[in-house]
């Protein structure tokens, strides 16, 4: 359980404190916590050296348990809530009211079905949450979690491994067959969402600041072009990096063969010389500050960054932009199944997705909340707010259109040989 | 337990030893080893790792890192030239004609560390921003031209850690330099040495274990620095070796290679270390 003087809690504190109105995104809020990291580097580092220690994986303290009773069952979870929910989620990714610091969607939830949710921010990496839970999981143990956010490569990888309970959205979560795009129902990454409902979601494409590139930049290419030597961002994920590589290459991500990969590696190596520097997300303060003409970004961000300058763009490349989705589910063990699944229902109800996206500005996955939050701006009481949700509302980096979502793929789920490729090439390119 | 004492009297010099003993074999000795087994193992994340004594991981990774070991070295050595070349100086003004002021002038020179190290080189990013105040002014005065950088190049890089170590190489050249009794240099200029004789054969000398402590004190994480580097370069040829390891490590799962890279620059630095000592042994170094 997370420690109430861990740094990346305080450091929230202070955002929230300092910047209230302003909503800092997830990844906004993170590039500044990503310092940190680096600091804490060697202390992330530790419990991997110790994993590398010549023990095997999953070899966690209290062994023995049966694996069997969980064993890869696919009966979907039900049966009658509990009263209590365990739900771990990133920083800054669910409304919050701003005077009480509660979830206005967390009470009513508790109102009206009487569970009590313990909601923390626990996940601020994919690998790095993964590996506080797998060794629970691998011994057929509760993580104790009963609801866990991550993203779709991630999701794809837990499900493969097993680690994941079977959900039947059909009978257990009608909101979200009912209100959710169709966008973001049966992924490639977990087939009819037998294990997952999406959270939300963003696109990584590219943004630009026009004042700078002196023309508008419509495509990959752009960010091959030695007109910005030396004001080109790339992103450090190598997931995002290289699949965008691979559509400016014609090739769907998730159809990528190793021959393609190392095509759409070397493109990015013939890059390099070009390129400013690699990001986390720190790219959106070069980025505001001019010393990037253009960039790879995440939708969210830019949505934020336009509220200081509005000339910023965001554009989905030509050839296409990765939609990447954040999932809910529940990992293999959970306690409280049935008190998830009626979590996950509720949060598919179009209002209760339209409050949360108000405070996140991620894509939400309802299409419906787009009316709501423009009924919210009609009713709105100061101009500020009207103009606030009026731009949630209208912003195609939180309703992307029909067009831009036609030109979204996903992430590749990558085995554990390719993800060693996938890593070993592209560090070529950012490392030499 | 004083009785005790004063019958075994001769085991108090290894009960004084004890806790840094201790120390050192906890936090440095046995990770160590671990780190020495890591490297000559073989296998992965999912699937363990086991002790193969792959020996081969050695120059599998000095040829395939060459350059990033060879920047390391260069940029830990430009380093260790720069901050002495500032440094010695600066010793040498506060040690020599300090006065009244020397603990006011020494309490500035560690001020920096009063903040995280992190914190002052995030600091330096937006000092030396292209549109920074430096940079922009001088760009809008014309002095310097619309597309000139200094972040995420070389020179941002040695500056950053130059400006990092720099303390470290003051303090121990102040006091190296504070203890030498200026008579010495008075009666050198007595003997009729010149200015500049008097300094290089009495005061440079004098002054060499300060020299020694202070080089070694930037040079040797000069070369492991990746924070520098990554927050002031970020580029591909501005990778140190350092970044290497920390993205072999934490973000490729790579432990033997990360391993066997950190083994490498430590055996290297220490031979490289007992080398010097030999070179400045002539000279007086325990003066």
């Amino acid at each position: 359980m997370p420690d109430p003087r861990d740094p990346n809690r305080i450091e929230l504190a202070i955002a929230r404190t300092l910047d209230p109105r302003r909503r800092l995104s997830r990844r906004l809020f993170l590039r500044d916590a990503g310092r940190g990291a680096v600091l804490a580097g060697g202390m992330l580092s530790l419990p991997a050296i110790l994993a590398a220690c010549g023990i095997g994986p999953g070899a966690s303290g209290s062994g023995g348990a049966s694996a069997s009773a969980l064993a890869s069952g696919g009966a979907p979870v039900g049966g009658e809530p509990s009263g209590n929910l365990i739900f771990a989620n990133w920083p800054l990714y669910i409304d919050q009211d701003e005077d009480t610091g509660e979830s206005p969607t967390l009470q009513m939830f508790t109102e009206e079905t009487g569970i009590e949710v313990d909601y923390q921010e626990a996940i601020q990496d994919n690998q790095e949450f993964f590996g506080t839970i797998q060794p629970a999981l691998a011994e057929g143990q509760d993580t104790g979690w009963d609801i866990i956010v991550m993203t779709d490569w991630m999701l794809g990888k837990m499900a493969g491994l097993g680690y994941l309970e079977a959900i039947d959205v059909a009978a257990s979560v009608p909101n979200f067959v009912a209100n959710a795009s169709d966008k973001y129902k049966n992924p490639s990454f977990d087939p009819n969402n037998a294990h997952s409902v999406p959270w939300q979601s963003g696109i990584t494409g590219i943004a630009y600041n026009p004042a700078l590139t002196g023309r508008d930049i419509t495509s990959f290419a752009d960010l091959l072009d030695p007109a910005f030597e030396g004001r080109i961002g790339m992103f450090s994920e190598v997931r995002d990096s290289l699949s965008l590589a691979l559509l400016h290459n014609g090739v769907k991500p998730a159809d990528a063969t190793e021959d393609d990969v190392r095509a759409a590696n070397d493109v990015l190596k013939e890059q390099a010389p070009l390129v400013r520097g690699y990001y986390g997300n720190e790219y959106a303060q070069e980025l505001a500050n001019g010393s990037l003409a253009v960039t790879m970004a995440w939708s969210g961000d830019v949505f934020q960054l336009q509220f200081d300058n509005p000339d910023l763009r965001f554009v989905v490349p030509e050839k296409g932009g990765i939609l990447w989705i954040d999932n809910m589910a529940i990992p293999k063990g959970a306690q409280h199944p049935a008190d998830a699944l009626a979590m996950m229902d509720f949060v598919y109800r179009p209002e209760i997705a339209a409050q949360i996206t108000e405070y996140v500005n991620y894509i939400c996955p309802v299409p419906a909340a787009q009316d709501i939050i423009r009924q919210h701006a009609e009713d709105a009481e100061t101009a500020e707010d009207r103009d606030y949700y009026s731009a949630v509302a209208e912003s195609e980096l939180v309703f992307p259109t029909d067009e831009m979502l036609a030109n979204l793929y996903s992430y590749k789920v990558l085995s554990e040989e390719e993800e060693q490729l996938w890593n070993t090439l592209f560090q070529e390119v950012t490392q030499g | 337990m004083a009785a005790w004492l004063r019958r075994h009297r001769g085991l108090i010099p290894y009960l004084f030893l004890l806790p840094g003993g201790l120390w050192l074999i906890v936090f440095f000795v046995l990770p160590m080893l671990t780190m020495a087994s890591v490297a000559l193992q073989e296998g992965s994340l999912s699937s363990g790792y086991r002790l193969t004594f792959n020996f081969g991981i050695f120059p599998e990774v000095l040829t395939r890192w060459n350059e990033q070991f060879l920047r390391s070295l260069l940029y830990g050595l430009a380093v260790a030239v720069l901050t002495m070349a500032i440094g010695y100086p600066m010793a040498y003004t506060i040690a020599f004609r300090g006065g009244r002021y020397k603990t006011i002038l020494l309490l500035l020179v560690i001020m920096p560390f009063f903040t995280s190290f992190i914190i002052r080189t995030i600091s330096w990013k937006f000092i030396l921003a292209d549109q920074g105040f430096v940079l922009g002014t001088l760009k809008d005065i014309g002095l310097l031209d619309e597309g000139f950088r200094l972040l995420a190049t070389p020179v941002a890089v040695i500056s950053g850690i130059t400006y990092n170590y720099l303390p470290f190489v003051v303090l121990p050249l102040y006091v190296a330099l504070e203890k030498i009794d200026p008579r010495l240099i008075e009666a050198a200029t007595d003997l009729y040495a010149s200015r500049l004789q008097a300094f290089l054969r009495v005061t440079l000398p004098l002054s060499i274990s300060g020299v020694f402590a202070g080089s070694l004190l930037s040079f040797i994480p000069a070369v492991g620095d990746y924070i520098n580097a990554e927050l002031l370069g970020g580029t591909r040829d501005t990778t140190m070796i350092g970044n290497v390891v920390q993205t072999l490590y934490l973000n490729n799962n790579d432990y033997p290679q990360a391993s066997a890279i950190s083994l490498i620059l430590m055996l290297g630095l220490l031979a490289g270390v007992i080398a010097y000592t030999r070179i400045l042994r002539g000279q007086e170094l325990t003066a």
